[in-house]
């Protein structure tokens, strides 16, 4: 790309005070040459389709024509490394080479040096860095032809080439020191190429990505925290390189960025126009953004969302990132006072940086069911449902380790690593507000699981998009969740739900519609517990829906369970159990089971009402990182720490929507 | 005035050039600065402004964003300058910690520019043979029975279900007998490690030593037991370079620089006279003795 401007008139601004005048006309920007062909079409939305071809009847190869995805892939989809200026601030050493060495399952030194290495690796990784500070670095060998027309320039250089960089960076540093270095090869901005940090994560991503053994996804966070209000998202590249780095990262300061999400989306939008590329974002934390992350009126203006609001939403925002180390959020008790799992790694004490407490009326704004609900809501009235989002988990980690297993958890930041302290430290006080948060509370999740056809970029980023995926807040459990109108209990005791699932349904993400009359909709759902983890407890069916009268409703329904358990007349069913021994960080699989399979049909649908169905896996309790913490060093935890932990997953939602 | 002393240490001088780049995202040196009092925004000052803005949107800013940029160019500039002048860098770890960033950035990306020849790889190669090492490989199918569902009959049961395997033999995809699992039934040339993912070390070593084209089991996975037919079996191997290149060039990358960034930090060190003063002999706590 070759920009050139203002070549033909040359302004001069004298600025007296504060007066700017501007002689610039938008005519000089007329011929100016951007980008490469427009839309090619590639990035364009619905690619489900083609994901459910079967063969009518059986192929002599039993491996031809299976073009499902057979294991949900794992990862992380925002890492924060080194480059992200609070995680350096922190005193996070590794960048994003080291984050994706670690992530394939490398040992690597942690910053605060200890080694790490994860249980097994995960298969992908997203080095998501704060989009803002990725500053400017002047990159010394960009003006090649002068540098080696000059003698020292090209001694450098030479240097360089024969492996002695280390010889040749002295060497500069020394003349710069002894004021010697050629006065064609200082740098200066205006006429040196300059580097933004965001290319050498290109770089670093470029170089880990093996298609089909481990995928280095391109991605930035975009972090608006105007008021410390965190309506951060996470944006995710299909694409390779030499796309990806057509563009810089969407920051959040005006006048080149912007904190609110519709500048964002048109980013999104020129970036796609422009190169031909895809790209969707993933907000999170919205349990941080005092009740604007998932808002029915809308903070920047005070009005209520329009249409353009809800489009435009609903086509970029294709997942949520329900868990992580700053807090659950997939629901909260005083939404759901009925559900007996909801508080979960509860964060509900203000804002990101404290600044504001929370209170009550900003909870329906920021957890992910209320916003489902919402969301039919809003698309009753607008036609388009903004908050029709697909599930992940992730670590938002600033340590360059994606490491959140409970026992082998690195912390959210560098000085929350491994240490006898972390059990007792704060994280942040803010004596102003009140709000106060102790390293105890920062929680040891999660993970993304994407049910891609295979694990590169391209399959993950489809599976993504069309919200294939579930969260998981640790363990590498595989879930299986699929609509449809015919499914029957036989379908439970097939040799492969999957086959079925795909036959006669949609999976997760998907929609129904228009019911056949008579008929309500039933759900394949099956889940298997980490090869290595703990056994599963139950799985349950959170249902959303509008009621005659219009307003959201939720009700959470058992569905399949381990052991001989019966409902009581409320339906709710018995306590699994407990095998923990905290004192020793220890549990036994001798409650649960390890795998779990059922097909549930809706007791009360009412095909003229909006819905959504979604899956929530639940574990056997274990024990939480605190208590691999507190036997490993030896540390008293503080009064109200809780040190068992029931660990679970969260599947995308599947929709209906009355009518054809 | 300290400052001015500092200012004028040509080490701290290349330090700050860093952190004037980071504060204010490529300010600096020609046209700016030098004479207090007044800021001159040179053309290419603007048209660095208007490619950073193209480089964000894809299209070249309007007038009036232009206007926008610039006013916040000279806003930046302006407290940047007052900022400097005031010593308000100073003492701040972020901006410390960032302009180490930045150097090492720096100097990684000059690393970064040596290409190893071919002969280098190979022996890279050859030196690190554990490194690149291919995986075995297996294609299988594989019936799965649940503890839940046998019980005590469960050795009984497989016994049965890998009799009636055995007469089916190779025409048996391993999708009729058996529990519903989410496990597939079959895998094509998968390696060691996935299997692993998916049913646990044990079973994965388990398979190496089955024999091919059969019926065998059990074997136990982390879930219950499986009858496996093991169709084929590629061994683990050292590859060629042509096979891994990319990989090897990372590694190889990855040491030397691992290297030379030490080396660059020793050379750096090298030009320092450093002292530790040592805590006063009378105060020699735990606190005040840390120093090393």
């Amino acid at each position: 790309m070759n920009i050139r401007l203002l070549r033909a008139a040359a302004p001069v601004f004298a600025i007296p005070g504060a007066t700017l005048v501007s002689v610039l006309a938008v005519g000089l920007f007329a011929t100016a040459v951007v980008a490469q062909d427009l839309n090619t079409g590639v990035g364009t939305l619905d690619r489900n389709s083609a994901e459910k071809v079967f063969p009518a009847k059986p192929l002599y190869s039993p491996y031809a024509g299976r073009k499902f995805p057979t294991r949900p892939f794992f990862g992380d989809t925002h890492l924060h490394t080194a480059a992200s200026f609070d995680a350096g601030a922190f005193g996070a050493r590794l960048g994003a080479r080291e984050a994706y060495r670690f992530a394939r399952g490398e040992e690597v030194m942690a910053s605060s040096g200890q080694p790490a290495t994860l249980s097994r690796p995960l298969d992908f990784l997203v080095v998501a860095d704060h989009s803002d500070q990725m500053g400017f670095f002047p990159d010394l060998f960009a003006g090649k032809p002068e540098l080696l027309a000059d003698p020292t320039g090209k001694k450098w250089y030479d240097l360089i080439k024969s492996g002695k960089g280390a010889e040749a960076a002295l060497d500069i540093i020394q003349s710069f020191s002894a004021g010697t270095i050629p006065k064609d090869l200082i740098y200066a901005p205006d006429t040196r190429a300059y580097k933004a940090a965001w290319q050498d994560n290109i770089a670093a991503a470029e170089q880990y990505n093996e298609p089909g053994r481990f995928t280095a996804l391109i991605g930035y966070e975009w972090t608006s925290n105007t008021g410390g209000n965190n309506l951060h998202r996470n944006v995710i590249f299909r694409d390779n390189g030499d796309r990806a780095s057509q563009v810089v990262p969407f920051t959040t300061l005006a006048p080149l960025g912007s904190d609110n999400p519709r500048e964002l989306w048109k980013w999104m939008a020129a970036y796609e126009q422009k190169t031909g590329g895809s790209v969707l974002a993933i907000a999170h934390n919205g349990n941080l953004s005092n009740g604007l992350m998932f808002p029915i009126i809308e903070s920047f203006t005070g009005k209520p969302v329009d249409k353009e609001y809800v489009d435009q939403r609903a086509k970029w925002e294709r997942l949520y990132e329900a868990t992580q180390t700053k807090g659950d959020g997939e629901t909260h008790p005083f939404l759901s006072p009925n559900d007996e799992f909801a508080n979960f790694e509860r964060w509900d004490f203000g804002n990101l940086d404290g600044s504001v407490k929370k209170t009550k009326d900003m909870l329906e704004f920021e957890y992910a069911r209320s916003a489902l609900k919402n969301g039919l809501k809003l698309e009753k009235q607008l036609g388009t449902n903004p908050y029709k989002f697909g599930m992940v988990g992730s670590t938002d980690a600033h340590t360059g380790l994606a490491a959140v297993e409970s026992d082998n958890f690195f912390g959210k930041t560098t000085p929350q690593e491994p240490s006898p302290e972390r059990m007792t430290a704060t994280f942040f006080d803010n004596p102003k507000t009140g709000v106060k948060v102790m390293d105890w509370q920062v929680s040891a999740s999660g993970y993304a699981a994407v049910w891609a056809v295979e694990n590169t970029r391209e399959s993950l980023w489809d599976a993504m998009q069309r919200k294939e995926t579930y969260a998981t807040t640790g363990p590498r459990m595989v879930v299986r969740f699929f609509g449809g109108w015919d499914f029957d209990q036989a379908d439970a005791q097939t040799r492969s739900p999957a086959m079925t699932g795909y036959g006669k349904g949609v999976p997760m993400g998907g929609s129904l519609s228009g019911a056949p009359a008579g008929k309500m909709p039933t759900f394949l759902v099956a889940a298997l517990r980490d090869p290595i983890g703990a056994n599963l407890d139950r799985i349950q069916i959170v249902k959303g829906w509008l009621d005659a009268k219009g307003d959201a409703q939720e009700q959470v329904y058992e569905v399949v369970w381990g052991g001989d358990r019966k409902p009581g007349a409320d339906g709710k069913l018995p306590a699994v159990g407990n095998s923990v021994n905290v004192e020793n960080a220890i549990w036994t699989n001798t409650i649960g089971a390890p795998e779990l399979i059922a097909v549930w049909k809706d007791p009360k649908f009412d095909a003229s009402q909006h819905a959504f169905y979604y899956a929530r896996v639940i574990e056997i309790p274990t024990p939480r990182w605190t208590a691999y913490d507190a036997k490993r060093f030896g540390t008293k935890p503080l009064p109200g720490t809780p040190m068992i932990i029931t660990h679970r997953a969260y599947t995308s939602p599947i929709w209906y929507t009355p009518g054809t | 005035m300290r400052v001015k002393k500092l200012l004028r240490e040509p080490l701290i001088h290349f330090l700050l050039l860093g952190a004037a780049l980071f504060a204010v995202s490529g300010t600096l040196v020609k046209g700016t600065g030098s004479e207090p009092g007044k800021i001159t925004v040179s053309q290419a000052r603007i048209e660095h402004l208007a490619t950073g803005f193209a480089l964000t949107w894809l299209r070249a800013p309007t007038a009036e964003e232009l206007e926008g940029l610039v006013r916040n160019y000279i806003r930046e500039e302006i407290y940047y300058r007052e900022a400097m002048a005031m010593g308000l860098d100073r003492d701040d770890t972020i901006i410390r910690r960032r302009l180490q960033q930045k150097l090492e950035l720096v100097f990684q990306n000059m690393a970064d520019l040596t290409q190893a020849t071919d002969e280098e790889l190979r022996v890279f190669l050859q030196d690190h043979p554990e490194k690149f090492r291919l995986e075995r490989r297996f294609t299988f199918r594989q019936v799965f029975l649940s503890p839940e569902h046998h019980r005590e009959s469960l050795a009984g049961d497989a016994a049965d279900v890998l009799r009636q395997l055995k007469q089916t033999g190779e025409s048996s995809d391993g999708s009729t007998p058996g529990d519903p699992s989410l496990l597939e039934n079959q895998f094509a040339d998968v390696e060691a490690d996935e299997v692993a993912k998916q049913f646990g070390e044990k079973f994965a070593s388990a398979l190496n030593d089955l024999p091919l084209g059969e019926w065998q089991g059990p074997l136990e996975s982390t879930y219950g037991v499986h009858l496996v037919f093991v169709d084929e079996r590629a061994q683990r191997r050292t590859p060629t370079l042509e096979e891994v290149r990319d990989a090897v060039r990372r590694e190889w990358s990855n040491a030397r620089q691992l290297e030379s960034t030490q080396k660059f930090y020793d050379g750096l060190l090298k030009r320092y006279t450093v002292i530790i003063e040592p805590a006063p002999p009378n105060t020699g706590d735990a606190k005040t003795s840390t120093a090393r």
